[in-house]
């Protein structure tokens, strides 16, 4: 079937980014406004939930509810708690500090997995850390006995991991890698999670081409739907098949693509009462939806450890 | 080695020798700030803002760590009981070191609002304190405190009166950071790091800002931006700059610059010290330095008291 989009909220000054449904509305960032919104389709209001995020991109809820952000203007991971504050996570790997977060997504388990690329906007202030060697997943875990926060790194093969999601029975992470200023691999990849939670050798799901206006943008945002397949914001209007949002099988069949008329889109979140409609963000700064789109968003069960 | 004075007015001659003397004192910070001279025991206080720590550097000892961890603390000034008046940054408060040692919380909110990060901190001879508000803190990789959300909408300086009254002076800038006093404490100097910019206050008999202005604009591609700042009893004023210190002439001309060198990131702040307060500490983000010039900085602490003023 074929999805309407129609632009809900915005436009905004640049891009929005990350986008959740906390059950009742739409929360996402206006990345360069340096806020966080919140739109309710019960009555079509948007009112600014969060101001001075400098620069809060990828969202994503814990199955609590608890709402974390990727800071990339401040290279950290903050929880934003509900009376308003924001705690910053531990953000050293190694005594080194983290890149630049962008996307994130939270298991069952409470564990953060993180995609932590480089980023041509320096962070606020002052340069006094260099970027970290390599730019992978990371995650973000409790220490077993004190509890306190600690990063693991995830991937030892990527370059430019732009978004991460995962299947519903957490066996697998897909990651999105590669943008269009790094001329490297734009692939959808999809890694085993092994028994003790790590990743085995990635399967490549999908393969963004070239065409003869030069590489197609990949993968910037997923979501995931009940039956488990991947619905991906990649694409843009001035290469190859133009701004599109496909569903992809967990084996990379190509099941639908739609045209995304807002520009490039960003990322993408299931929500309505039914999670049936599709929230999208987008370079050209709205939050944009496609109503009863025939698929259901996969919602992470709640399980108390 | 000694330092280079770059002469841009001859009034440059009257505040420092061609190569004084500079000395690095500490090395090895990860972001150093918050000098202040302390005359009663003859030793410098200073911060490590990402390193965490407030240190003492004694001379002909070294340095002593003083609050470690520190909660991330800013600028640093010394109350006329010798007591250290803190820009607590990261941790939020404004904060009095009390002689035993304990913690004292004097400002953590403004009308309702947790404080942004408090930049940088002077005390007025009437005891009252004035601090710059700023959100960096909030913000920068390795200064992270416990909350890192922003409440206060502007940017700018606050003052706490002696009767614990809170007002804020200004509210228009782009970064509020360095600030001081002209030596009759009828002006204060107010810096804006984004505009690389100081503005001069008038100050009223309350205490609160009169009319305001540009007093001088900073020249220069090297490193360096406005950050500290301090006068001397001549009130010429020294600001943090590109290459090191610049050195502006009450009237707003800018007599010479002192160039700071080695770690090519700039310098932080700076102190006045040692007995006749005409040495001058100076922070920037990896060292300490130490160097003679020829007028005397305005005192702080219990000195601050009968003098230039």
């Amino acid at each position: 079937m074929s999805w309407h989009f129609e632009r809900v909220a915005g436009p905004h000054d640049g891009h929005t980014g990350g986008v959740v449904w906390d059950g009742g509305a739409v929360i996402y960032s206006a990345v360069l406004e340096a806020k966080l919104y919140r739109y309710d389709p019960a009555n079509g209001v948007t009112r600014p939930i969060r101001a001075f995020t400098n620069r809060v991109n990828g969202l994503g809820l814990s199955a609590e509810g608890t709402l974390y952000g990727s800071q990339e203007g401040s290279r950290r991971i903050i929880e934003m708690m509900p009376d308003g504050s924001a705690i910053p996570l531990e953000p050293w790997l190694g005594g080194a500090r983290i890149n630049y977060p962008c996307d994130l997504t939270v298991d069952s388990h409470g564990r953060i997995w993180f995609a932590d690329p480089y980023n041509p906007l320096p962070s606020h202030g002052p340069q006094v850390f260099p970027d970290l060697p390599h730019a992978s997943v990371l995650r973000l875990e409790h220490h077993p006995t004190s509890h306190a926060w600690r990063i693991k790194r995830m991937t030892l093969d990527t370059k430019v991991p732009r978004c991460v999601a995962l299947s519903p029975d957490e066996r697998t992470l897909y990651v999105g890698e590669g943008d269009l200023a790094s001329e490297g691999a734009r692939e959808l990849r999809a890694y085993p999670i092994n028994a003790e939670g790590m990743l085995e050798a990635p399967r490549l799901l999908h393969s963004f081409a070239r065409d003869q206006r030069g590489s197609q943008r990949g993968a910037e945002g997923i979501a995931i739907d009940a039956e488990g397949n991947l619905v991906v914001c990649a694409g843009s209007d001035d290469k190859g098949p133009g701004a599109l949002i496909y569903v992809f099988s967990s084996t990379g069949r190509v099941i639908e693509s739609h045209p995304f008329p807002g520009g490039a889109p960003m990322r993408c979140a299931f929500g309505g009462a039914d999670r049936n409609d599709l929230y999208v963000t987008s370079a050209t700064g709205g939050l944009w939806r496609a109503a009863r789109t025939g698929r259901t968003g996969y919602v992470r069960p709640f399980v108390r450890h | 080695m000694g330092m280079y004075v770059e002469v841009l007015d001859p009034g440059m001659h009257e505040v420092a020798d061609p190569e004084p003397p500079l000395v690095e004192i500490v090395r090895g910070l990860m972001f150093g700030e918050g000098p202040v001279w302390d005359q009663r025991n003859k030793w410098l206080y200073y911060v490590d803002i990402i390193g965490d720590k407030v240190m003492k550097w004694v001379p002909g000892v070294g340095s002593q760590p003083v609050l470690v961890p520190s909660g991330h603390l800013n600028g640093m000034t010394l109350d006329n009981e010798n007591r250290l008046i803190i820009a607590g940054w990261s941790s939020r408060n404004i904060w009095r070191l009390e002689l035993d040692g304990s913690l004292v919380s004097l400002a953590s909110h403004f009308e309702g609002k947790k404080l942004s990060t408090p930049n940088d901190i002077c005390i007025k001879s009437d005891g009252s304190i004035y601090w710059t508000e700023m959100q960096n803190g909030l913000l920068i990789p390795g200064m992270e405190g416990h909350d890192v959300q922003r409440y206060l909408d502007w940017q700018g300086v606050i003052r706490l009166g002696t009767d614990g009254s809170m007002k804020a002076l200004a509210k228009d800038f782009a970064g509020s950071n360095g600030l001081c006093f002209s030596p009759d404490e009828k002006r204060m100097y107010v810096n804006d790091t984004p505009r690389a910019h100081i503005r001069v206050f008038d100050v009223l008999p309350d205490g609160t800002f009169g009319e305001g202005r540009i007093f001088y604009t900073l020249i220069g591609h090297e490193t360096g931006h406005a950050d500290g700042m301090k006068v001397d009893v001549k009130g010429n004023v020294y600001c943090t700059g590109p290459a090191g210190i610049h050195v502006i002439a009450p009237d707003g001309t800018l007599l010479g610059r002192l160039h700071i060198p080695g770690t090519g990131t700039g310098c932080t702040n700076m102190a006045w010290g040692d007995d006749d307060w005409r040495t001058l500490y100076v922070t920037t983000r990896n060292s300490v330095f130490r160097t003679r010039l020829k007028i005397p900085g305005i005192p702080v602490g219990p000195a601050a008291q009968g003098a230039a003023r």
